[in-house]
């Protein structure tokens, strides 16, 4: 081959299509070969060569390996939007599964498994049978992932053919690769199947342990993760076990030793003898800790999971402290990991060591590091009780350097210091009160006024230090306000005198009459209340000893723990987080975007969603299988034209005091993704599900996008949603898919909405009332405000003779202004997009003195037409705009829209 | 398994995209790229390897610039995709000869040939050079090497050392040489990284060495390989013997603290004779990993000194002093130290006679830079700053600058004293005596001292 690849992107002047079919037919091999490379080329930048499918196609029959990956590379992008054509190439794939050269048998079947049409897959089943007893190994264990692919398209075949029992049968297969591709592709049908499909035997796992010595790399890893699954009977087939997987550490891929280490942690329980225990923790500490020689990337997996080892077993790295020390070039993710392990492995015999590290952590430039730091230090203290004297003497010269942020962190956890040793250190105290002017942060704020209201007896100024917050309390974040609301009921009941007592009524007065909080109110009438009946019932409320804190952050509880151990050298290892609360893979959200091997397909969302639609009718659900699941793999359908809401049981309607609404079961599934929401329902009212939502206008309807997350406990399902009567009549027009959610799990969904369904009467109102329930947790209810901006039709541009002849039509009565003093428009140019992108669109322009006048027009269903007219100076504050319409009674909510349109 | 593989340049322009599974949805590449790019607002810190966007699970490493991304659905080994992208780096970097966006647009049909060998389903196939050319056809187009920074630890060679050829490092294992026959050789590349913290009264806090032998073998026909190490070599800390103050420096046992070995290579010898035997594979590959705490000579020493001259006036002097032979000359060396926040203004006094260097005060993250082309072995260097402050020190000045952090690059010498005794290949015939390369270098990692 001569020449570079990148001549196949330059484009001639003739039409490239035409020419590209005439040498896609052309009799010469090599000019064959080059036509379909510019074909490849031009589908990888985006450009829809479907076209010329049936000429490609005919390339395939060849016997140049590099033409015919090619041409394959080609079908496994097109074959979905042309099934009927695709079936051409069935013949030359049968055809092409029987070659005597093993490599092209191979691309056969690994090429019909990644063409998820269902005529194709029909046939796919006789040469994948024949390909998985083939005599070549590179066949077979093409062949064994080909069975995963198939189980993915359509379980049931697997299950009926017998591809089960091949695949089992390849475990034993002499060639360490089909192995390790067989026990993949168990494992990967085990875990979307509820039937035993992989048992590991006590057989099975003897002969993966040969394999594993024969196999590569991430053949090891594929089969030592299927071995985790495996419980040994006892502590002698646990030692035996550990004994054959042991010189895996020494392995030089990183995941290897991950893998290792995990089987052997977990076998590792059932042992009992110590020596042996002892001994393995031994073996395991070199190779974890050359893990942190990597690259970067590989430490920090590394790390997240030694964090957790090390909470379950810390004498395998207690002697090892020194490996964790920050280097100058970590990265920053690094770094913090590599404190939180110092910290878990800090003891009496370390911690001096440990200090001086900190300490000079604590004086670098990078400030999140520098606070974590600071806190660390901080932690050592509350852990090690001998060692917390050191400590406090570091945060006390810290405190003496005056850098802002190490004040403020400093004093945070000196608060939690004293929680810890109650009446030891309080001598610092003053040191402390130096720095007060200079909080400004709302969490330092509050602890700071927590130990001078806990101390008020010992600090002689602690009135005027109080005094000196409660100029500002209004102002204050809720959680500054909590703290001096409490501290001053110390300070008074510790001193009551007459400072004080007026103190205490500023306060109280503030946070009852003044405040909108209601955790504030509240607090401030209990303390109120207790005051006024009986103060010494007070002060044995107030003043009560507290309970003596500990570090546990950042510690996981024992159940927790034990799960995460089970998934070391997992993302859930890495997350710290259960697998069920991230993976999503639950067949149910996954959204198949078959045509999608190239960035920018010429496959826009229609084309693309109208294939989906094809094919959710090509393949009926596989329901009666037994499968769970099953149901879900139809692909989503495409969102369905707007529609009126058919008639559905009014459940949520007497509960907002509504009539006849759509409600709309949310069932279906949609991939996340588009721009941020606001929020409407905070999790904190909405029992903790949280929604985010916003009316928006897409290729020219109106759809309500949500975003659901559960931050619940518990998973939810079965979403229903209904809309208040509303001035413009919107109500759901269609099935809205929102998937049953884990908790922390978070769903989008985009409901299609229809006006004139339940107008509400009275004043035109931008507001929106909503209802959502779900099977778990009763309604929540929330209101939104319907953006005006959303009911501009794609077809309201007006020619300019119509547009000035309706405004003369329209009596003077229908002009309505208003003025916009502090919007400045900078650039026209940027505006008139904005509001063109609003469907928005302008028709001319004047000058009028200094200043710019423009027209623009703009329609609402209906066809009620909007005259606008904006006049500013560009680069100054002020717009006016004028409108006429016949919906003057629109005016309020129009200029709204505009004025958002505007800022941008 | 893994659900799509992708290159995106450092615009976040997709260079190489591949979808396994088509179960994640389109624009995860934008999505990606557009989280990374804004982890914190305000951009200081790096997003981490491994990350989660509404359920989709993205892992990246960077290379040369360029950011490889998979993604995945379900809870995989994050270890096994991070090592993936590295590799599947490695061996477009074997295959190119020049991994940058341009070689990667250039050859995108062997680049996409090659993915579908390496990844099957999500499934990792084959990542060996080696094996992977009996499978993938297309030849690459190989691109002027001259103007193109290289990747890997082996590009250190290109700089500064002579020496050593440097053809090695932008050669296709594959591609013919334009010349003809290509030519029987082998590099061996004992590659080390220093990690020392030195107190502020210049004692070793930490020291470490991570050490890496790499192979490239251009050797026609595979024959095995001898690699004979020190043989006085210890592995593990119990292998230590008895505390002798005097083996840290100069003469004793060279003990690792842990190894490990590419699956080519066979250890029956290597408990004996300290021999390591393989038939290399193609490619440039690691024949070992080793990493060592025991003490060793450190290549340099730093001492600075900070005096307050009033209120508003400090001098620094920084001292250098490079302690190895005088036979072997450093280069690239940059030192530098963060200075107080209120730092506003830093001359700068070199000793007399000196020639290719570099001081600056970067006002924007107030650190001083000094940058030395060359230090030959035994000499010392001296810098004196002299700092005006925006306000008075009240002292601190000592806790708010520093620690000195040093990069450099040492050919030809190791700190380890870790050695290559030789190099024996399996001959063909009497005449067959293929060139070998055996190269020492030495690198700052983390290198650092406290003041």
């Amino acid at each position: 081959m001569s020449g570079h690849d990148s001549k196949y992107f330059s484009t001639t002047k003739k039409g490239e299509i035409p020419e590209l079919k005439e040498e896609l037919n052309s009799q010469y091999k090599d000019k064959r070969k080059d036509a379909v490379k510019k074909v490849i080329a031009a589908m990888t930048v985006g450009k829809d060569v479907s076209s010329l499918f049936t000429d490609v196609v005919n390339c395939m029959q060849t016997e140049n390996l590099e033409l015919k990956k090619l041409v394959y590379l080609y079908l496994i992008n097109y074959a979905k939007s042309q099934p009927d054509l695709a079936i051409l190439a069935v013949n030359t794939f049968v055809k092409d599964s029987q070659d005597p050269n093993p490599l092209i048998r191979a691309l056969a079947v690994r090429t019909m498994g990644c063409i998820r049409v269902d005529k194709i897959t029909e046939y796919l089943c006789d040469p994948l049978q024949r390909c998985l007893k083939d005599d070549d190994p590179y066949v077979r264990k093409t062949a064994a992932i080909c069975v995963a692919k198939l189980y993915d398209i359509n379980a049931e075949l697997v299950e009926d053919r017998g591809f089960l029992e091949s695949l089992k049968d390849l475990i034993s297969d002499n060639n360490p690769m089909v192995v390790a591709n067989a026990v993949a592709a168990l494992a990967e049908i085990q875990e979307n199947s509820n039937s035993p499909v992989f048992e590991i035997t006590s057989h099975t796992l003897s002969k993966l342990l040969t394999a594993l010595n024969e196999c590569t790399e991430w053949g090891q890893v594929f089969i030592l993760d299927a071995l985790s699954r495996y419980k040994a009977a006892d502590a002698r087939d646990a030692e035996n076990i550990v004994e054959r997987v042991t010189p895996r550490l020494q392995h030089a891929n990183c995941a290897v030793v991950l893998s290792a280490v995990k089987m052997i942690l977990q076998q590792m329980e059932l042992i009992t003898s110590t020596d042996v225990v002892r001994n393995l923790c031994k073996k395991m500490a070199p190779p974890l800790v050359t893990l942190l020689s990597a690259e970067p990337e590989i430490q920090y997996v590394a790390l997240r999971n030694i964090n957790l080892i090390v909470q379950r077993r810390p004498t395998i790295l207690a002697h090892e402290i020194k490996v964790f020390f920050c280097k100058y070039n970590d990265p920053i993710y690094v770094k913090m990991e590599k404190l939180e392990i110092m910290i878990k492995l800090a003891s009496d015999r370390n911690i001096d060591q440990v200090l001086l590290e900190f300490k000079e952590y604590a004086t670098e430039v990078d400030v999140d590091f520098v606070r974590k730091a600071v806190r660390a230090i901080g932690r050592c203290a509350i852990k090690l009780e001998r060692a917390a004297e050191r400590c406090i003497s570091v945060l006390l010269e810290l405190i003496k350097i005056k850098v802002n942020y190490v004040v403020q962190e400093a004093i945070i956890v000196i608060k939690d210091i004293f929680r810890r040793y109650p009446n030891t250190y309080e001598s610092i105290i003053a040191t402390l009160c130096e720095s007060l002017d200079t909080l400004d942060e709302p969490e330092a704020k509050a602890s700071m006024i927590w130990i001078i209201g806990e101390y008020a007896e010992r600090i002689d100024n602690a009135d005027e230090l109080l005094e000196s917050f409660l100029e500002s309390f209004p102002e204050e974040p809720a959680q500054v306000q909590l703290q001096l609301l409490t501290a001053t009921v110390k300070l008074f009941l510790k001193k009551p005198t007459e400072g004080p007592q007026q103190m205490i009524q500023v306060v109280l007065n503030n946070a009852t009459v003044e405040t909108d909080n209601p955790d504030l109110r509240d607090r401030a009438y209990i303390y109120w209340r207790l005051l006024s009946t009986d103060p010494e019932a007070a002060k044995d409320v107030v003043l009560a000893e507290k309970p003596v804190i500990s570090d546990d952050s950042n510690q996981l509880d024992s159940t927790l723990l034990d799960e995460l151990l089970a998934n070391i050298a997992t993302l859930s290892s890495v997350y710290h987080k259960p697998p069920e609360t991230f993976v999503t893979r639950v067949k149910a959200t996954a959204q198949r975007t078959e045509d999608d091997d190239y960035p920018e397909g010429s496959e826009t969302g229609y084309s693309e969603s109208s294939s989906h639609a094809a094919d959710g009718v090509a393949s009926p659900p596989t329901s009666s299988s037994g499968v769970p699941y099953s149901g879900a793999r139809q692909p989503a359908p495409a969102p369905p034209a707007p529609a009126p809401p058919a008639p559905v049981p009014d459940l949520l309607g007497d509960l907002i005091g509504l009539d006849n609404n759509a409600i709309v079961p949310i069932d279906q599934p949609v991939a996340p993704s588009g721009p941020p929401l606001p929020v409407l329902l905070p999790a904190s009212s909405g029992q903790g599900l949280q929604i985010c939502a916003q009316l928006t206008r897409q290729d020219g309807q109106i759809f309500y996008s949500l975003l659901f997350e559960n931050g619940s406990q518990i998973p939810l399902d079965g979403f229903m949603i209904q809309f208040n009567k509303n001035t413009f009549g919107l109500a759901a027009a269609g099935p809205l898919q929102v998937p049953p959610l884990q908790p922390g799990a978070s769903a989008r969904a985009l409901l299609p909405m229809v006006m004139f369904q339940n107008m509400s009467q009275g004043p035109p109102s931008s507001l929106l009332q909503v209802a959502v329930k779900n099977n778990q947790q009763p309604v929540s209810y929330f209101n939104d405000k319907i953006p005006f901006q959303a009911f501009f039709t794609e077809d309201g541009r007006m020619e300019r003779g119509s547009f000035l002849e309706t405004w003369r039509s329209l009596p003077d009565s229908n002009e309505i202004s208003k003025d916009f003093p502090d919007i400045v428009v900078n650039s026209m140019e940027a505006t008139l997009d904005r509001l063109a992108a609003s469907n928005i669109f302008f028709i001319a322009k004047r000058k009028h003195a200094n200043q710019d006048v423009f027209y623009f027009s703009a329609k609402i269903p209906r066809g009620v037409p909007f005259l606008i007219e904006l006049t500013t100076v560009i680069g100054t504050p002020g717009v006016k705009c004028a409108i006429k319409t016949p919906g003057p009674e629109m005016a309020p909510l129009f200029f709204e829209a505009i004025e958002t349109l505007i800022k941008g | 398994m893994i659900s799509q593989f992708f290159v995106l340049s450092q615009r976040g322009d997709n260079i190489v995209f591949r979808d396994y599974r088509g179960e994640v949805q389109k624009g995860s590449a934008e999505i990606f790229f557009r989280k990374v790019k804004f982890w914190k607002e305000d951009g200081q810190e790096e997003a981490p390897p491994v990350f989660n966007v509404d359920g989709v699970n993205y892992f990246h490493v960077k290379v040369v610039g360029l950011l490889f991304v998979a993604t995945t659905r379900v809870n995989v080994s994050p270890s096994l995709v991070l090592e993936l992208l590295q590799r599947i780096a490695h061996v477009i970097k074997d295959y190119l000869g020049i991994l940058n966006e341009d070689s990667l647009r250039k050859n995108f049909v062997l680049v996409y040939e090659l993915l579908d060998e390496v990844i099957d389903f999500g499934y990792v196939q084959i990542t060996s050079t080696e094996m992977l050319k009996s499978y993938v056809f297309n030849e690459p187009i190989v691109i002027d090497a001259a103007r193109l920074q290289s990747l890997g630890p082996a590009s250190i060679f290109m700089q500064g050392g002579k020496r050593m050829p440097g053809t090695a490092v932008t050669k296709s294992v594959v591609a013919t040489e334009p010349g003809g026959r290509m030519r029987e050789e082998i590099f061996v590349d004992i590659i080390e990284k220093i990690s020392i913290t030195f107190s502020s009264s210049g004692y070793i806090l930490t020291s470490e060495i991570d050490g890496t032998i790499q192979m490239k073998s251009y050797l026609s026909g595979n024959p095995e390989i001898r690699v004979a190490l020190n043989d006085d070599l210890g592995i593990g800390k119990d292998g230590r013997p008895t505390y002798d103050y005097r083996s840290s420096s100069g003469s004793g046992a060279v003990i690792l603290d842990d190894c490990n070995f590419h699956e080519s290579v066979r250890l029956d010898s290597f408990d004996s004779e300290k021999t390591l035997s393989l038939v290399p594979p193609d490619g440039e590959f690691t024949v070992m990993n080793y990493r060592m705490t025991q003490e060793f000579k450190p290549p340099f020493r730093i001492n600075t000194l900070i005096e307050e001259a009033g209120a508003l006036k400090a001098e620094v002097i920084i001292k250098v002093r490079a302690e190895f032979s005088s036979s072997i000359t450093a280069n690239t060396i940059m030192v530098l130290m963060p200075l107080p926040k209120y730092t506003s203004r830093a001359s700068f006094e070199l000793e007399p006679g000196a020639v290719g260097q570099t001081m600056d005060f970067k006002e924007a993250n107030k650190r001083l830079e000094w940058g030395l082309k060359k230090i030959v072995g035994g000499s010392e260097h001296t810098l004196r700053a002299k700092l005006t402050f925006s306000q008075e020190s009240h002292g601190n000045i000592t806790k708010e600058s520093g620690p000195v952090s040093m990069t450099f690059t040492i050919p030809m010498y190791n700190a380890s004293r870790l050695q290559v005794k030789y190099l024996q290949i399996a001959k063909k015939s009497g005449t067959y005596n293929p060139y070998r390369w055996v190269r020492y270098v030495t690198q700052a990692n983390s290198y650092v001292a406290r003041i």
